[in-house]
C-alpha cells in the first residue's frame, strides 16, 4: 500500500515545510483534505467505526453540509445525482461491514455508467483486521470488482495521499467511482498538519490519451466520403463537456445525430439534425437506419448491447468509426474501420477542422419518414389514448410544462424507456438514470443529490410503483432537509417491464410481477410531502402544474394502464432492424 | 502474458478478477516483487485463450490503477523463458 501512496508527483510549497506544525486527528486530516478537494456536501450515515470522523466533523458544520439519509445505498445514489447534474465529484460516508456492503450496488452502477465518486467507509481498528471483528468486513476485496480504484488505510499519515489520489482517480479519464477504507485507529490518531497537495500525476495511470493526428484523418477520411453518414452520441460527449462541439460538428457536416439512453441532453432533441433516441426501445428511424448508413460514427459511448440489439446483425453494411477515452472500449464488442483513442470534446475539435461541410438533408429525411411511421402507429395512440391514463401522455406533458429543461431523474422500467423517449430533453447534464446497472430505486435518492447540487432548478422524479418502494425510504431525508424534489409515481401496480416480457415471451404467465400497493399519497403526507393522486384524464395537466408550481418537494400519484406496453421494441436476439411498432401477431 | 505494476496489497486479486471475468483460464502464475525495488512486481502468466480475447483482457488489465503494462505472447514456451528469467533475478 505505500508503495502506491508515496508514488505520486504532487506539489510542494517550500515556506511551509519549515512553520511548526500543530497535531490534529486523522478525521481532522481527512476532512480538511475533503475541503480543499472543494467538497461542500456529503451524503451518508454514521455507524461504530465511522464514529470518530462523525465527531470531527461535528465541528466543520461550516464549511461540510452532511445529509443524512436512512440506508446508505440512499447515500450513494444521491451522490450520483449530486455527481451526474453537476459534473463534480459525489461524496459518501458510510460505516464497516454492513453500512460499506450496502454501498456495492450505487459502487457498481457508478463504475458502469461512469461517475465519479469517492466513498469513505469506516473500518475497525487495524489490530483487530482478519478476526472477523463486529461489523468487519473485507470491503477492500468485496469492492475490487464495482470500483475504478480502491485502498484501505491504516495509518493517518497516508489519509492525505489516499484522499488525494482518489479525487484524482475519480475525476479523470474515463471516470468512476473510488472506495477509501480507513480503520478507527487511523481516524483516532494525531499527527502533525500538512499542507494538502493535490495529486496531479500517477505513474502507472495515463488518463489522458495524446491525440494522434493519423486516426484522426483516417476517421476523417471515411466520414467524408460518406453518402449516408449517421452519429451516435453517448455520455461521453456529456463527461467531456463536448456538446458544443458535437453541435458544431453536426451543422458542419451535415450528418444526422441520435442519442443513446445515458447521450440523452448531450445534443437538443429541438435541432433539425437530431434524428431520435436509439437501442431496445428507441425511436424506429434511429434503429432502422443503423442498418442503412454506410459510416457510423459512434462518439462517447460503448456498443452496450441495449443499443446494439443481435451484434451479428449490427451495422454490418457500415464502416465503423470509434471515439472514446476508454481504450478497452475500441473494438470491444463491434469492430472499428478508424477509431479515436481521445477524450470526446478533443476529438471532436480534431475532427472538425478535418472534416467537410456537408448536406444530408435527403438522407436525415428519410429519419423523418420513418419516425412519422413511429407516430402513426404507436405514438399519436400514446398521446391521445381512449381508456386509462398512459405513461407517455403524462410525460408529454411534462415535457410540454417544463419546456425539455428541467432535470428529469428515471427509475427503472417501462417508465423509463417512456420518458427517455417522450421527454424532449434540450440541455446537457438534464437526464439522470440508471443506464448499465439498471438499478431500481435508483431515482428517489439520485433526485435528492440532484436537486442538492442545483437548489434553483426544477428537479423531477418519473418513478414506476415498484422501483420507487425500494427506496422510499429516503422520504424522511426530503423531509428533514427540505429537499424540494417533485416525486411523480406512475402506478401501474405491476413490475411493468417484466410483465411485458412475460406477456410477449413467455405466454402472459404473470409469474410474481402484480403489486399490492399502499396508499401513497397518505404514505407521502405521514413525511410531510404535498401529496395527490390522479385517475381521471381532465385532472392530470392541473395536477402536473400544480406539483411544479409547489414551492417544496411534492407527490403526484397517476394511476396508468395495468397492462400497457412500450413499443417500439427490439426484442431480445433480434437486430436492430428488427424493431416492433406493435405486438407480434400470435401464433395459433 | 507479462504484467508489470505496483506491488500493492491485492494487486493479484485485481488481476486475477479481470480474467476470472472473463473465464480465461489460468495455467500457471508466478508473481513477485522486484529485486531492485520492492514497490514495484511483475506476473506472469500462462494462459489458455485466443489472441482476440488476450487483446481485450490486455486493455482491461491496463486500466487497473496499479498495472503499468501488460504485454502478451503467443506460446507456452516463452511462458517458462520468462518466469525464468524474472526468477533468476531474485534469486
Amino acid at each position: 500500500m505505500d508503495a502506491l501512496l508515496t508514488k505520486t508527483k504532487t506539489a510542494v510549497s517550500p515556506e511551509v515545510q519549515d512553520q511548526p506544525k500543530k497535531k490534529i486527528s486523522g478525521s481532522e486530516v481527512l476532512l480538511n483534505s475533503l475541503v480543499a478537494e472543494g467538497v461542500d456536501i456529503i451524503f451518508g450515515y454514521p455507524g461504530g467505526a465511522i464514529m470518530p470522523v462523525y465527531d470531527a466533523l461535528y465541528g466543520y458544520a461550516d464549511r461540510l453540509n452532511h445529509i443524512l439519509v436512512r440506508h446508505e445505498q440512499g447515500a450513494i445514489h444521491a451522490a450520483q445525482g449530486f455527481a451526474r447534474v453537476s459534473g463534480r465529484t459525489g461524496v459518501v460516508f458510510a460505516t464497516s461491514g454492513p453500512g460499506a456492503t450496502n454501498l456495492v450496488t450505487g459502487l457498481a452502477d457508478a463504475l458502469i455508467d461512469s461517475t465519479p465518486l469517492v466513498c469513505i467507509t469506516g473500518q475497525v481498528f487495524a489490530h483487530l483486521l482478519g478476526t472477523d471483528a463486529f461489523q468487519e468486513t473485507d470491503v477492500v476485496n468485496t469492492t475490487i470488482p464495482v470500483t475504478k480504484w480502491n485502498v484501505q488505510v491504516a495509518e493517518a499519515k497516508d489519509i492525505a495521499g489516499a484522499v488525494a489520489k482518489a479525487f484524482y482517480i475519480a475525476r479523470t479519464g474515463r471516470q468512476g467511482p473510488v472506495l477509501i477504507d480507513i480503520t478507527k485507529n487511523a481516524q483516532n490518531e494525531m499527527i502533525e498538519e500538512q499542507e494538502y497537495v493535490k495529486c496531479s500525476e500517477i505513474r502507472t495511470y495515463k488518463p489522458k490519451p495524446v491525440l494522434q493526428s493519423t486516426q484522426v484523418e483516417k476517421a476523417a477520411e471515411l466520414i467524408n466520403s460518406a453518402k449516408r453518414p449517421y452519429i451516435l452520441a453517448g455520455q461521453g460527449v456529456l463527461l467531456s463537456g463536448a456538446s458544443k462541439e458535437l453541435i458544431a460538428f453536426s451543422e458542419k457536416t451535415g450528418i444526422p445525430v441520435a442519442s443513446t439512453l445515458l447521450g440523452l441532453g448531450a445534443f437538443p432533441a429541438d435541432h433539425p439534425n437530431y434524428v431520435g433516441f436509439l437501442g431496445m426501445h428507441g425511436n424506429y428511424g434511429p434503429n432502422i437506419n443503423t442498418n442503412e448508413c454506410d459510416v457510423l460514427i459512434a462518439i462517447g459511448m460503448r456498443f452496450d448491447d441495449r443499443v446494439t440489439g443481435n451484434v451479428s446483425k449490427y451495422a454490418r453494411q457500415a464502416k465503423i468509426v470509434h471515439l472514446d477515452i476508454d481504450k478497452a472500449e475500441i473494438n470491444k464488442i463491434i469492430k472499428t474501420d478508424a477509431n479515436i483513442h481521445a477524450d470526446a470534446k478533443e476529438g471532436l475539435q480534431a475532427l472538425i477542422q478535418k472534416c467537410n461541410a456537408g448536406n444530408h438533408a435527403a438522407w436525415i429525411e428519410t429519419f423523418t419518414k420513418l419516425n412519422q411511421v413511429e407516430f402513426d402507429k404507436v405514438i399519436h395512440k400514446e398521446f391521445n389514448p381512449s381508456d386509462k391514463l398512459t405513461m407517455g401522455e403524462v410525460i408529454n406533458h411534462l415535457s410540454n410544462l417544463t419546456n425539455g429543461e428541467a432535470v428529469v431523474v428515471t427509475d427503472v422500467g417501462q417508465h423509463q424507456m417512456v420518458t427517455s423517449r417522450y421527454y424532449k430533453y434540450k440541455n446537457p447534464r438534464t437526464n439522470v438514470t440508471s443506464g448499465g446497472a439498471g438499478t431500481m430505486g435508483f431515482a428517489l435518492p439520485a433526485a435528492m443529490g440532484a436537486k442538492m447540487a442545483l437548489p434553483q432548478q426544477q428537479v423531477v422524479a418519473v418513478i414506476g410503483d415498484g422501483g420507487y418502494q425500494m427506496t422510499v425510504q429516503e422520504l424522511g431525508t426530503i423531509m428533514q432537509y427540505n429537499i424540494g424534489v417533485k416525486i411523480i409515481v406512475l402506478n401501474n401496480n405491476f413490475l411493468g417491464m417484466v410483465r411485458q416480457w412475460q406477456q410477449l415471451f413467455h405466454g402472459k404467465r404473470y409469474s410474481f410481477t402484480e403489486m399490492t400497493n399502499p396508499n401513497f399519497v397518505k404514505l407521502a403526507e405521514a413525511y410531510d410531502i404535498p401529496a395527490k393522486k390522479v385517475e381521471k384524464r381532465e385532472e392530470l395537466q392541473t395536477a402536473l402544474k400544480e406539483m411544479l408550481d409547489a414551492k417544496g418537494s411534492y407527490f403526484l400519484e397517476v394511476v396508468v394502464g395495468k397492462e400497457d406496453n412500450v413499443f417500439p421494441m427490439v426484442p431480445a436476439g433480434a437486430g436492430v432492424a428488427d424493431v416492433l411498432l406493435e405486438p407480434p401477431t400470435e401464433k395459433k | 502474458m507479462e504484467i508489470h505494476s505496483d506491488n500493492n496489497f491485492s494487486v493479484i486479486n485485481r488481476i486475477v478478477n479481470i480474467l476470472n471475468r472473463r473465464r480465461v483460464r489460468i495455467k500457471k502464475l508466478v508473481a513477485h516483487e522486484q529485486e531492485d525495488d520492492f514497490k514495484r512486481g511483475v506476473a506472469v502468466l500462462l494462459l489458455f485463450t485466443t489472441e482476440d480475447m488476450m487483446e481485450k483482457v490486455k486493455h482491461q488489465l491496463e486500466k487497473l490503477i496499479e498495472v503499468e503494462q501488460a504485454l502478451y505472447y503467443e506460446g507456452s514456451g516463452l511462458y517458462c523463458e520468462l518466469s525464468a528469467k524474472h526468477t533468476e533475478q531474485i534469486v
